[in-house]
């Protein structure tokens, strides 16, 4: 409340000025709204072009030549469907983002509730670790993991493991914040309520914490998935052949070679993908909230 | 420099074990000892010592030069396979390769003839490539290095002897590889490509004739093509055409003097020309987001591929000197020891060599295969070439005269990286 | 937040239960995130094998070896800086390019809290958009508009009227910085929009009420109170934004724009300076861990406001 208080004295009344048009503070905010949908254009048009494009008839990705779907399927030779080192990225990609999902989530959960609940020294550090792994700048994991899978003798090998275990501890920090978050809206006192009324403390967890912590752990799950498809420097790093490159390695190994529009076909593949799996996602979460306000904030990963 | 006792971590190259001394011994014996020595220790005190065992154990292996052949001890850890071994049908082949340097409906055809699945990793360079094939593990089958790795490869002991039976293709291949200086015997190679580096321009965005100049290596710090050129992301290639520009023939010179001389005339260039690093002339030249780059043959001969239609390919050129006293280059294949499938290796290596496949793959990548059916002088009569691409044919002839891109002693090779290092960096 | 269970004592089980369940993560970070650290060390300050160059870790630190450290702290700075001008170069793209991210996301955020109404939740769902759409992509399809026969220069020269041919990508420091603009955004109006929803709008009507101006009441209630929103979201985007390399590579591929993240991503692999890799990760890492801590206090403080 002290930003508040600090805020609220205010500078006489400067009622002459309030004629003014551009001075009332009740007028349409019409530079506000354009800045927002020329923002909105700005950042979504690109991606537009670049999927008409994967449409396209010829091999070029500047010049329109006509709609095929010869960058899916048609092309026998280069086609999402018939290149088999597209294909395999496209299949590469969804299975590290299952993988990674189902280590993350339970890991990260359980880690979510100890951390809020016990006091002490640890879970502080921990917690102001997990903090600080949701913004270090991705390649030094990556690197750090690199030399891990290089001069070291583990079971942490480059290729999908090597990536599946750096995608997790990236990605760890996701549903540890948002749950948290969502567990200090809760409180305590449903648990506690269940404790007096007889159950075990992890009876009172299960029965009630978890069921009450649902659309959070379902937003970080579709958070989580939809990051990892999308992730770049740790898979890079740490992808063994192209056998294990997914497509964001593709795009950019291509995109400095020679691309053809199977490039933006692979690219709107997975966009289609992550898409979805956020719609489907999104509608079960309306599901598990209705009723509750600030929904997709929660749902941003940033509530 | 042992590890400290109940290390929990096992270091897996902090001294020699078992393998890497066998390696080391074996290098030993193949080099004569003493002379490499005093290079390895100069590296090591520059790099900090990897430990007095690794000096002891080993020493730097030899370096091939068409003065100095050179015959590869066999591995002895990685045998060559035997003979009459038939391919596991529905196995996996891995390859480790540039990018577009290998034809898509070639692989298919392979694969469909023998059922295998070929699987194709690509790298950006040649450190990259190194890199990653000693981490270990990936299981690589086939690799595309150029000669000047030879040396490491065998002496890391990361390659497999070849069986000679199941390489018949070998007899189409010119002469002077059945026996290279690089490899005396084929031992653990065959050769996959031939080319030049020259300088590829674009007639619409260049107007001079650039091998018309005295000089043609001087347009890289002619300010009048500032922003509008490139020079290839590959530290040797890029590097030496400084030295050649300065008459230097010795482009594996190990002087300070030269070394200074390249440091100096790189970072001229970086400030005079502001020039694209990068190994994808064979895209960008024909987009036009450059008019003018230092360039392999095969890449402008590819570049024919990738214009804009409505453009010429009349547009294109290439200079490259015309006595052959340039870079010349060819790359090989060899087969990984740590691949899981040495035979369907033999037989890709066979494959490629049989002169209808390479005419197919030259078509597809435009690097031309040292084959005897192929014609260098009729390349542009065959439809290869476009006539204003003759000079990108690659000559047998300018294998005896052209300068050739070595392995360098390993401080010559730390400090010619060190200048790369802080060329792109972009100081 | 009072804690409300100080009242009684938990049961043993209970005391137990919570250290039980926050261990396997703790131990998951430590083992793969702070261990991973100490091998980077290893490699910095070990050696090189002597064939192929590879990194020869060296774990004991009595044993390290500062020379591959000291070549990277002496080309820093000084007549060899030959980093130098990368570091500087990074501080630089990175300040800009966040300074525009704000510029360009704070109105964005602003005016999907306090003025969408019934348009909100749409607005919300295309800000969040580029969220799900893979940066590689949003990559790529600036690098099909830049090109020389791209959309950009098409519409330039307004269909033929004038010739426009710029080169955006032949390495300009500018599209280099749109680029990472571009890139980084999104992250940005995110937490600036759930720390600007969360001013109540009653505030900011009292302060018209009493007579303040559009201007004044931005200047003197919801720019305060939106102050913490704004230092979150910027290190959200800028301490990120260090490590970048990928946007470089594929919108200039040209040495004048390296950054750190270039520096670090050619050697990684280079025999012989893998070492210096591990040397300008620590560098990065020891700049960030500032602007982390003041993260961190900001977070917590979001979160305690919050609740």
């Amino acid at each position: 409340m002290n930003a508040l208080a600090r805020a609220v004295p205010l500078p006489p009344a400067r009622t002459r000025r309030v004629s003014s048009w551009l001075r009332s503070p009740w007028r349409k905010p019409r530079i506000l709204l354009g800045i927002t949908v020329l923002y909105i254009a700005w950042s979504l048009l690109p991606v537009l072009i670049a999927v008409l494009f994967s449409f396209n008839a010829g091999k070029s990705r500047t010049v329109w030549q006509g709609f095929s779907t010869r960058w899916y399927y048609g092309d026998p030779l280069r086609s999402v469907w018939h290149d088999p080192t597209l294909h395999s990225a496209v299949v590469h990609t969804l299975w590290l983002g299952v993988l990674a999902t189902v280590v993350t989530i339970p890991l990260g959960v359980t880690m979510a509730l100890g951390l809020d609940r016990w006091r002490g020294r640890i879970p502080a550090g921990a917690n102001a670790f997990v903090l600080i792994s949701f913004v270090l700048p991705e390649i030094l994991l990556a690197v750090a993991l690199l030399f891990v899978a290089t001069v070291l003798v583990t079971p942490l090998h480059l290729g999908t493991v090597g990536q599946v275990v750096g995608l997790v501890t990236y990605q760890l920090s996701y549903p540890v914040v948002i749950v948290r978050s969502r567990l200090l809206t809760i409180g305590k006192q449903y648990e506690e309520a269940a404790i007096d009324l007889g159950a075990s403390p992890s009876g009172a967890v299960n029965r009630v914490l978890l069921r009450m912590l649902l659309p959070a752990i379902f937003a970080s799950t579709v958070l989580v998935f939809a990051d990892v498809i999308d992730d770049f420097v740790i898979v890079r790093y740490l992808s063994g052949g192209s056998s294990t490159e997914p497509v964001s390695v593709k795009i950019y190994n291509t995109a400095r070679a020679a691309p053809t529009p199977a490039l933006n076909a692979l690219a709107t593949v997975l966009l289609a993908s992550s898409l979805l799996v956020v719609l489907v996602g999104f509608l079960a979460y309306r599901r598990f909230t209705r009723g509750e306000r600030r929904s997709i904030d929660m749902f941003a990963g940033e509530g | 420099m042992p590890p400290a006792a109940g290390d929990p971590f096992r270091p897996r190259r902090a001294r020699p074990g078992p393998v890497r001394r066998r390696a080391f011994l074996k290098a030993l014996l193949a080099a004569g000892a003493a002379p490499a020595l005093a290079d390895l220790l100069a590296a090591c005190g520059s790099t900090g010592s990897s430990g007095g065992a690794d000096a002891a154990a080993g020493t730097a292996p030899k370096i091939p030069s068409p003065s100095n052949p050179v015959r590869w001890p066999l591995s002895t850890t990685h045998p060559a396979i035997k003979s009459g071994l038939k391919v596991k049908r529905g196995s996996t082949l891995r390859i480790y390769n540039y990018a577009d340097y290998l034809g898509p409906q070639v692989i298919k055809n392979f694969e469909k003839k023998y059922d295998v699945n070929v699987n194709l990793s690509t790298f950006n360079d040649e450190d990259e490539a190194l890199s990653k094939i000693a981490s270990g593990g990936l299981g690589l089958d086939l690799y595309f290095p150029s000669y000047d790795s030879i040396g490491k490869l065998v002496g890391a002991d990361l390659v497999r002897p070849l069986n000679h039976d199941y390489i018949p293709n070998i007899s189409h291949v010119w002469p002077q590889f059945h026996n290279p200086w690089y490899d005396q015997g084929w031992r653990y190679t065959v050769p996959y490509s031939v080319y030049t580096t020259g300088i590829g321009w674009r007639a619409d965005m260049v107007k001079e004739d650039v091998g018309a100049r005295s000089n043609p290596y001087d347009v890289f710090w002619d300010p009048q093509y500032a922003d509008n050129l490139a020079v290839l992301d590959d530290w040797h290639t890029a590097m030496s055409m400084v030295l050649l520009r300065n008459g230097i023939k010795n482009i594996n010179s190990t002087s300070p003097r030269a070394i200074k001389l390249l440091h100096d005339q790189l970072m001229a260039m970086l400030h005079k020309t502001h020039p694209k690093v990068t190994i994808t002339m064979y895209n960008d030249l024909p987009a036009g987001q450059y008019g003018l780059t230092q360039m392999w043959s095969g890449d402008v001969v590819n570049a024919q591929y990738y214009l804009p239609k409505g453009t010429s390919p009349d547009v294109l050129r290439y200079w490259f000197p015309e006595d052959g006293r340039g870079m010349v280059d060819n790359d090989l294949m060899v087969v990984l020891a740590q691949g899981q499938n040495p035979v369907a290796a033999h037989l890709f290596l066979n494959y490629m060599l049989d002169p209808k496949v390479a005419a197919a793959n030259f078509g597809y990548i435009g690097y031309q295969p040292p084959q005897n059916s192929i014609n260098p002088d009729e390349l542009v009569a065959d439809g290869y070439l476009p006539k204003t691409l003759k000079s990108a044919a690659v000559l047998p002839h300018y294998f005896d005269v052209g300068y050739r891109l070595l392995q360098l002693p390993p401080a010559a090779d730390q400090a010619w990286h060190q200048v790369w290092q802080e060329f792109k960096a972009g100081a | 937040m009072p804690d409300r269970s100080g009242r009684t004592r938990a049961p043993t089980g209970q005391r137990l239960l919570w250290p039980l369940m926050a261990l396997p993560g703790t131990v998951w970070l430590t083992v793969l995130f702070i261990a991973p650290m100490y091998v980077v060390l290893a490699v910095l300050f070990g050696g090189v094998d002597p064939i192929l160059r590879q990194p020869v870790p060296v774990w004991n630190p009595v044993q390290w070896d500062f020379s591959q450290f000291d070549y990277v702290l002496t080309h820093i700075a000084g007549a060899d800086g030959f980093f130098g001008p990368a570091l500087l170069r990074t501080a630089v793209y990175v300040l800009v390019a966040s300074a525009l991210c704000l510029l360009v996301a704070y109105p964005v955020a602003y005016y999907t809290a306090r003025f969408a109404g019934p348009y909100r939740g749409l607005l919300l769902t295309l800000l969040i958009a580029p969220f799900w759409i893979s940066y590689m992509m949003r990559m790529l399809a600036w690098v099909n508009l830049l090109q020389n026969d791209g959309l950009v220069n098409r519409v330039a020269s307004l269909g033929g009227l004038l010739d426009v041919h710029v080169n955006w990508l032949a390495g300009h420091p500018v599209t280099v910085v749109l680029g990472l603009v571009y890139g980084y955004v999104p992250y940005m109006v995110l937490p600036l929009f759930a720390g600007l929803d969360r001013i109540p709008a009653a505030v900011q009507e009292a302060a018209r009420d009493l007579g303040a101006g559009r201007f004044e009441t931005f200047r003197r209630v919801t720019w305060p109170m939106s102050r913490q929103a704004v230092v979150v979201s910027m290190l959200v985007t800028t301490l990120p934004m260090l490590g970048d390399y990928y946007t470089n590579d594929m919108l200039s591929a040209s040495p004048q724009t390296s950054m750190v993240g270039n520096l670090i991503n050619n050697s990684v692999l280079t025999p012989g300076q893998t070492g210096q890799a591990g040397a300008f990760v620590m560098l990065v890492l020891v700049v960030s861990i500032v602007p982390m801590l003041l993260y961190v206090r900001a977070s917590r403080t979001g979160v305690e406001v919050e609740s």
